[in-house]
């Protein structure tokens, strides 16, 4: 009900007294009297207005608060400042373990490969003396297979967090903006550089070699 | 067709390993004649004071990439004729169909074996003779 309707209901009399009265000066009373039963008219109304407001700014409230606790859960600072450093140290470490593995074989095999064969017995022994070697080198395997392991359970939470934040987007909480490109993104794409085809994708040298 | 074994060959890659690979690779087929670059512009330097039989290269490198390098390659009358082979990990359709247009002689795809990269420069040899 909105104020003219509220007017219109409780005082038309008044309102009808005054309209007759137009041309003649209303004692102040009367206009006090009359502002008392508009005042008092108006008392429902803004009653409901008050509850009406309380009710939606209580769910804004709410909305508010789920919004505070599901971007608790994405907790960005974690991601940022912990685990995508952590992240990009353990690749890092990937990366050095498997080039001094890889090297440590090469120069081994090159040893091989190089050595004196005159001798068959010493060269035997050589032989074996270094295929001891390239066994240790191949131990750094398990310490990268363990730190796949760490990077996997680390996209995994990230993986999580990402969907939370896509409920969110769902939900039309959080108007995303429209999906960036990264200046490397898009050169890599007008140099077709895509990176090692997955299991599956790209084509195998067989098929490579029909076309040539 | 007998293969000239002293050809000079440029290797062009950003990863020192995979350098080495190919260096040892090709040294155990019989190829001595091998000299490294590190990328596309790298190697684009030293054919300023080199000429060379035969490239080869990876196709993902910074700041040039092996693709550009061929095509650079191919654009300059004095090493055009070079024989250009590339070793990629890159092994979508389009990759392939791009190198071809640009005029590379073959393409490999990582990871490859000393049987495949000597087949393979026999075959861009034989394209010669053919």
């Amino acid at each position: 009900m909105n104020t003219a309707e509220v007017i219109e209901d409780h005082i038309p009399d008044q309102a009808e007294q005054l309209d007759a009265r137009a041309d003649d000066a209303i004692p102040l009373r009367e206009v006090i009297a009359m502002a008392e039963k508009v005042t008092s008219a108006l008392k429902p109304l803004v009653r409901s207005l008050d509850k009406s407001m309380y009710r939606e700014l209580k769910e804004m409230l709410d909305c508010i608060e789920e919004l505070r606790g599901d971007l608790s859960k994405v907790d960005p600072d974690d991601i940022f400042s912990r685990r995508i450093p952590e992240m990009g140290r353990e690749l890092g470490a990937i990366v050095s373990a498997t080039e001094v593995a890889t090297n440590s074989i090469m120069t081994i095999a090159e040893q091989v490969v190089d050595a004196d064969k005159s001798d068959p017995q010493a060269y035997a022994k050589f032989v074996e003396q270094h295929m001891m070697a390239i066994f240790e080198a191949c131990g750094f395997q398990d310490l990268t297979g363990q730190r796949v392991t760490r990077v996997i359970q680390t996209v995994e939470v990230i993986e999580e967090r990402i969907g939370v934040l896509c409920r969110m987007i769902e939900n039309n909480q959080i108007i995303p903006n429209a999906a960036k490109v990264s200046e490397t993104e898009k050169r890599n794409r007008t140099r077709l550089v895509k990176g090692p085809a997955k299991e599956g994708e790209g084509i195998d040298q067989d098929a490579v070699d029909a076309m040539f | 067709m007998q293969l000239d074994r002293n050809m000079r060959i440029l290797i062009v890659d950003d990863y020192a390993t995979m350098l080495r690979i190919l260096r040892n690779l090709l040294k155990q087929l019989g190829f001595e004649n091998v000299h490294e670059a590190s990328d596309g512009k790298a190697a684009l330097r030293q054919f300023e004071t080199n000429t060379y039989d035969l490239v080869i290269s990876d196709w993902n490198m910074e700041p040039m990439t092996g693709f550009e390098l061929l095509r650079a390659v191919r654009a300059n009358p004095e090493t055009a004729q070079t024989k250009f082979i590339m070793i990629t990990a890159e092994s979508a359709t389009e990759n392939v169909i791009a190198a071809k247009r640009a005029g590379v002689n073959n393409y490999i795809i990582k990871p490859f074996t000393s049987e495949i990269l000597l087949g393979k420069i026999e075959a861009v040899f034989q394209q010669q003779v053919a």
